[in-house]
């Protein structure tokens, strides 16, 4: 039995050189952070740190986000609450039209795909239109982002090139990417000095200033909001910090694990409109949040500031791509994030995962990564989807397992396997001869060689 | 009941352990023998500039900028300056402005941002601008980013941003390009 992941890897997997780009590619972007990472001698203490002011952060949130809302409201920010995505959606598209406002500039924000915030608006007449590069190209292709932070990773220059050739009318075959990203600034710069609203999404909320942190490299975000008179801010409930001495430690980790980056080039304070006759406001979602922190195995996911290094380090995520997953979150964090959502929609992805715990070691926040991957597994025969072949085989090892002489007998007859011809070892029913070649078993078990005294102490 | 409500008590319905704040003060960030040095080799590393001034700062921003016309600034000692931002009421019109010339209040000698409390009237400066300079007092350089936050205070202003570099992106497959939106260059002149 094959998941859906599995069956979409065998897809992405089926163009080797592209396979081999997207994993060589990302694992450069993972030695880049290693290479920061080594830089900050203090770093593992951040990591400590970061990760346990989160877990400080979510277990009083009640009183964080009061206290945020608050000192927001007072200057003078106006302060919504989603209970869901479709509240989301319609208070945004309220004060849209309460403001009379046509066309939405927006930064990105992974919160805004959560809700689908885009068709939502765009079935309604606005005119929503994404201002980071790597997603204003998926806008234009109508395609999902499959990397949080690298979200037209599994795109190529030509097929980038093809599509500004059709959408922006840029030069015929030039698929150069400083050219390109120089049609895209010409267009988008167009489309801020259009747009009547901006949205950005949130890295931070800061509980006792009111600010909201917001961090790109493109500087997409303040054109938007340095522009139109309408900035717009939405923000998951899991987003607050305490104060500037707990964000001072996030600001050192987020970029340096997100992309190998010493920083983002800006990190965007907002405290309130961007003048006296302009207006700011933020939604503050919750959509199933609340109810993470009720469950003990998995209430780490809501440490999670969104860096994309456990995508980058993942064996599986690096050699099948973001599209193999069925969540919109791919890789180690998104296979945990749509088990939360629903898992019976989304077991598929618990497979997606060799439990090899390089995402533990590289998270910045130390979310326990694997080991609720780990966990979802061990639940899944009581949502009744446990692999049937893997449950016969493991009742079958279960079995030679407690009947020793049986299992001794297994022992002496497996080099057989050694000279069976290959069409035997190599077909459809072998998962383990799939594209690798089998171990040769040994010729004599080690129980068998240290009763016939053949094991030697090594002497020193 | 309103979502707010809804919201607070679903969290609270929910918490069950609750974590203590770790103690921050154990934390000892990185420091730098030159922390001037430093500001000015990571400067270069994330694609921008810093550099010491020695003599007029308007003749070496004319140097660095030699094909500027339209140049935004504030600053009183800035004399080829063409538009006042404090001076312009609609942000949208300052599209085209060449070179900006703005203030800094901190640096940071780790990762080359230069922390900038809005001090102009339209902030879309930092921003629109083709090209950016950033002057420093030079003795502002702290090490790491918990020095500056300890010192920063935005007090009543309406924005702050660290600008490390100038715009980049490298969402086309992975090869950077400089210029996203933002600046296309950024050289920061330390006095």
């Amino acid at each position: 039995m094959s998941t859906k992941h599995a069956e979409a890897a065998n897809r992405f997997i089926e163009n080797k050189e592209r396979e081999t780009w997207h994993n060589e590619t990302l694992w450069f972007v993972r030695e880049k952070r290693d290479r920061m990472a080594m830089d900050v001698p203090e770093w593992e203490q951040l990591r400590e740190l970061a990760g346990k002011i989160k877990m400080h952060t979510i277990t009083h949130l009640d009183t964080y986000a009061r206290q945020f809302a608050e000192k927001a409201e007072a200057n003078g920010v106006i302060v919504h609450w989603a209970k869901d995505a479709e509240e989301h959606n319609e208070i945004i598209f309220k004060i849209l039209t309460d403001h009379g406002a046509k066309k939405l500039v927006k930064s990105k924000s992974m919160l805004a795909e959560e809700c689908e915030l885009n068709p939502y608006l765009i079935k309604r007449g606005i005119d929503a239109v994404e201002s980071d590069l790597g997603e204003r190209i998926l806008q234009l292709k109508n395609e999902p982002p499959s990397h949080i932070v690298l979200p037209a990773i599994h795109l190529t220059r030509q097929q980038v090139g093809k599509l500004f050739e059709e959408k922006l009318h840029t030069e015929k075959g030039n698929s150069d990417p400083t050219y390109l990203t120089h049609a895209a600034r010409q267009h988008l710069r167009n489309e801020f000095l259009t747009a009547d609203a901006s949205m950005t999404g949130c890295n931070f909320a800061v509980a006792d200033t009111g600010e909201v942190v917001v961090c790109t490299n493109e500087g997409n975000a303040d054109m938007g909001t340095s522009l139109a008179k309408l900035h717009i801010v939405t923000m998951g409930i899991e987003k607050i910090v305490p104060n500037h001495k707990a964000l001072s430690i996030y600001t050192r980790l987020l970029a340096r694990s997100a992309t190998g980056q010493p920083t983002t080039t800006y990190t965007s304070h907002y405290r309130k409109a961007r003048s006296e006759d302009a207006e700011m406001h933020i939604v503050i979602v919750d959509n199933g949040r609340s109810e993470i922190l009720g469950n003990d195995e998995h209430i780490q996911a809501l440490k999670c500031i969104r860096c994309g290094a456990c995508m980058n380090t993942c064996p599986v995520y690096r050699r099948s791509g973001g599209y193999s997953y069925t969540y919109f979150i791919p890789g180690p964090i998104g296979i945990n994030l749509g088990m939360l959502k629903a898992p019976e929609e989304y077991y598929d992805n618990v497979s997606a995962c060799s439990l090899c715990y390089s995402c533990n070691n590289v998270c910045p926040v130390k979310i326990d990564l694997a080991d609720q991957i780990y966990r979802w597994r061990q639940n899944l025969d009581l949502l009744g989807r446990a692999d049937k072949m893997k449950k016969i085989m493991s009742d079958g090892m279960k079995f030679l397992f407690v009947h020793p002489s049986l299992y001794n007998a297994a022992l002496n007859v497996d080099t057989v396997v050694n000279h069976l011809p290959r069409f035997m070892i190599y077909n459809g029913l072998n998962d383990w001869g799939k594209g690798r070649e089998m171990p040769v078993f040994a010729k004599e078990s080690f129980t068998s060689m240290w009763k016939k005294g053949k094991v030697k102490k090594s002497k020193k | 009941m309103s979502s707010k409500e809804d919201i607070l008590n679903s969290i609270k319905r929910h918490t069950r352990a609750q974590y203590d704040m770790p103690d921050l003060d154990t934390l000892e960030g990185i420091q730098y023998p030159d922390k001037t040095q430093q500001f000015i080799e990571i400067s270069k590393g994330v694609g921008g500039d810093a550099l010491l001034l020695d003599g007029d700062i308007n003749q070496l921003i004319r140097t660095l900028y030699p094909e500027a016309k339209t140049i935004a600034s504030n600053l009183p000692e800035i004399t080829i300056a063409t538009t006042n931002p404090d001076n312009v009421d609609d942000p949208h019109s300052l599209n085209g402005t060449d070179l900006a010339i703005v203030e800094g209040e901190i640096g940071v000698a780790e990762n080359g941002c230069v922390w900038i409390p809005q001090n102009v009237k339209q902030k879309v400066i930092y921003f629109i601008a083709e090209y950016l300079v950033i002057v420093l007092d030079r003795n502002k350089i702290v090490n790491n980013m918990h020095e500056a936050y300890a010192k920063l205070d935005l007090g009543d202003k309406r924005f702050g941003v660290f600008i490390s570099g100038p715009s980049k992106t490298a969402d086309i497959e992975q090869a950077l390009v400089v210029g996203a939106h933002g600046a296309r260059g950024v050289t920061v002149v330390l006095r």
